[in-house]
């Protein structure tokens, strides 16, 4: 629920419980009002109700006004307190009942006691008070009205910057060149807001860049030295004559020398991948790469006599970095032709939503949990990097494909899902 | 063939000098980007070696330097920035490769020698070792004019053999050589055992000499001495 609604509602529900409660209250007041009003008069017409018999010499009063009834009655005994009551009086013309205030009072006229009446209509009085009371509900009503849509234009107003800030901070970019620039507010708690959101990219962005420049340096200062130990070691080979003991620790150095350049550029690969630093992207397909990779590695399909099963949907395309299409394709194929056994089965499967690449191996499924940690080796092939799905993990989340591992029909399946990023040319 | 190298890593261009030396290159160093635009505007060069991180500016800027200037010259880059676009720009703006660091000195010793005879003979070449007779263009092998049937992976292999002859070629500079990142090189060993199995054969059978020297689990070694 936003903000503003939720204040809306809370404002909407009390003010109506208040001005309800208010309207009774006042009702009953001029209810009240009214009453002692009418009293009085009829106190007034009491009085002259009795002069009027006294001087008569008559129990029969001034014929009655159209609002107002006067009832004598002779009574034996004379009580001494006045009543004063509301009641409803049938109205033969207007065939229903109608609203009375009644005074009764006993008097001596003439040695004789009466039990006089006045009975007085409300009628007028009641239609003013309902009147009143809803002229006064229809100013409420409007009021509300007017105070929610006075609240809610100043609240765009006021929380105008906020929701700017809101929407700033979902598209901010690392990589983008742009600075943070947020909408300015001169709401204090805004302005407080949007000074530390400001600092904290800063130094958010700081060290991104710190990072950054660190992985890039990194890259250049370890390859470059050991571009040097391996072309010293390369150029050693050529010397000359050399034992055969020292032929074979000049290749162990050579040979572990080369791997660690290989983990390094895949360790800064993997660095760069989690910083995003492929931003370039474009319509890559799946099959491209796999013709291009299948005919790199032809030879060794041929070697190992695997049978590779093509079904590839055609004119699937992907939108993503060309370079890290290849590397998750490729490292998918390649553990596929490296895990594979003699005479086994390769099968490449696309589809506009899925890429998927089978192969025989071992009998027994492997840990789907273990498979994309890095460094896991299985034991057929101890001297791999053990890097390469982590890679495919790495590029499956960057751009949010699924990816799973299932052990089906004697076949080790590797499955990328796509789903919302497939496009069909 | 006058080779330039720009590389400001003293050791490593020693290095290279000195392999290149051996195959009868000549060589000279630049350090700096202002060094080797001096060098570059007062020595005629066949091929450069470029550094793209170099002291004073970038290895890219001297390539565009030089295609603005047309001076007609091989370019290799030689970077260790492994990244896509570097290698894109490096090749758009006319190097003829690009070699990320570390690189195997076999390897770029062989790009030389395809720029070297791309010179020398205008594209239209031979490349004659004593009974073994290739066409780089068309990917064609002989020996004593008898054509040898080679898948292309062997092809490759033979070309890169004779551009490296003499010369001890250890097994991860022949995977890197013949399949790039593709393969991690210890898986690929078999591979290439098989590979030079398979060439040796044929160059058996069509009247070759056994030239294919192995070298103690280490590599190879094409021995025409």
């Amino acid at each position: 629920m936003r903000l503003l609604t939720k204040t809306t509602l809370n404002l909407l529900s009390i003010s109506l419980f208040i001005y309800l409660f208010g309207i009774i209250a006042f009702y009953y007041s001029l209810r009240v009002q009214v009453d002692s009003n009418v009293n009085k008069e009829m106190d007034k017409r009491k009085a002259s109700i009795v002069r009027q018999m006294e001087e008569a010499h008559s129990s029969v009063a001034q014929p009655p006004n159209r609002n107002e009834m006067v009832l004598v009655t002779p009574v034996e005994r004379k009580s001494s307190a006045d009543r004063y009551a509301d009641t409803l009086i049938f109205n033969k013309e207007e065939q229903r009942y109608q609203l009375y205030r009644q005074l009764g009072f006993h008097d001596k006229v003439n040695n004789q006691n009466y039990f006089i009446q006045i009975f007085k209509s409300l009628e007028e009085t009641d239609r003013l008070i309902v009147r009143i009371i809803t002229t006064m509900t229809v100013l409420i009503v409007l009021l509300i009205i007017a105070l929610l849509v006075v609240n809610r234009y100043s609240s765009r107003l006021v929380w105008g910057a906020f929701y700017d800030t809101v929407d700033k901070i979902n598209r901010y970019d690392l990589n983008a060149h742009e600075d943070f620039a947020l909408q300015e507010s001169d709401v204090k708690e805004f302005k407080d807001l949007n000074r530390g959101l400001k600092a904290m990219t800063a130094r958010i962005k700081n060290d991104y860049l710190n990072l950054k420049e660190y992985t890039e340096n990194a890259s250049h200062e370890i390859q470059t030295p050991l571009a040097i130990i391996n072309s010293k070691l390369e150029l050693l080979l050529q010397s000359g004559e050399m034992s055969e003991k020292q032929y074979r620790a000049l290749a162990d150095a050579y040979e572990a020398s080369i791997r660690l350049s290989k983990y390094n550029s895949t360790l800064i690969l993997l660095a760069k991948i989690e910083n995003k630093q492929f931003p370039e992207s474009k319509k890559v397909s799946p099959e491209a790469i796999l013709d291009n990779l299948l005919e790199n590695l032809d030879d060794l399909i041929r070697t190992k006599k695997i049978e590779v099963i093509r079904k590839i949907t055609p004119d699937v395309s992907l939108q993503m970095n060309p370079y890290l299409a290849e590397m998750l394709i490729v490292n998918l194929v390649k553990n596929a032709v490296r895990h594979n056994v003699k005479g086994g089965k390769l099968v490449l499967k696309v589809d506009s939503g899925f890429l998927q690449i089978s192969n025989t191996g071992p009998e027994t499924a492997l840990d789907e949990n273990l498979l994309f940690k890095r460094y896991f080796k299985s034991s057929s092939s101890p001297e791999s990097l053990g890097l390469g799905l982590a890679i495919v993990q790495k590029i499956c989340a960057l751009y949010g494909f699924d990816v799973r591992y299932q052990f089906q029909e004697g076949l080790h399946c590797m499955t990328v899902r796509f789903d919302n990023k497939v496009e069909r040319v | 063939m006058k080779i330039l190298i720009i590389e400001d890593e003293v050791t490593l261009s020693e290095a290279i000098v000195e392999y290149l030396d051996g195959e009868g290159h000549l060589c000279e160093v630049a350090y700096t980007y202002d060094d080797a635009v001096e060098k570059i505007e007062l020595y005629p060069y066949d091929c450069l070696v470029v550094d793209i991180n170099l002291p004073g500016g970038s290895g890219l800027d001297l390539i565009r330097l030089v295609k603005k200037k047309s001076i007609t010259v091989g370019i290799i880059i030689v970077s260790a920035r492994n990244s896509l676009d570097n290698r894109i720009e490096g090749l758009e703006i006319g190097a003829d490769h690009y070699l990320t660091k570390p690189f195997h000195l076999a390897e770029l010793n062989a790009h030389l020698k395809s720029i070297h005879r791309r010179i020398s003979f205008n594209g239209s070449n031979e490349l004659v070792l004593n009974e073994i007779k290739l066409i780089p263009d068309e990917h064609r092998a002989f020996v004593l004019d008898q054509e040898l049937v080679l898948t292309k992976k062997e092809y490759e292999l033979l070309l890169f053999f004779i551009s490296n002859k003499n010369k001890i070629i250890t097994k991860a500079g022949l995977a890197e050589h013949l399949w790039g990142d593709h393969m991690d090189s210890a898986d690929s060993y078999d591979f290439i055992y098989t590979h030079i199995k398979n060439l040796r054969r044929e160059l058996l059978k069509k009247g070759c000499m056994d030239y294919i020297r192995t070298i103690y689990g280490l590599g190879y070694k094409f021995d025409v001495t």
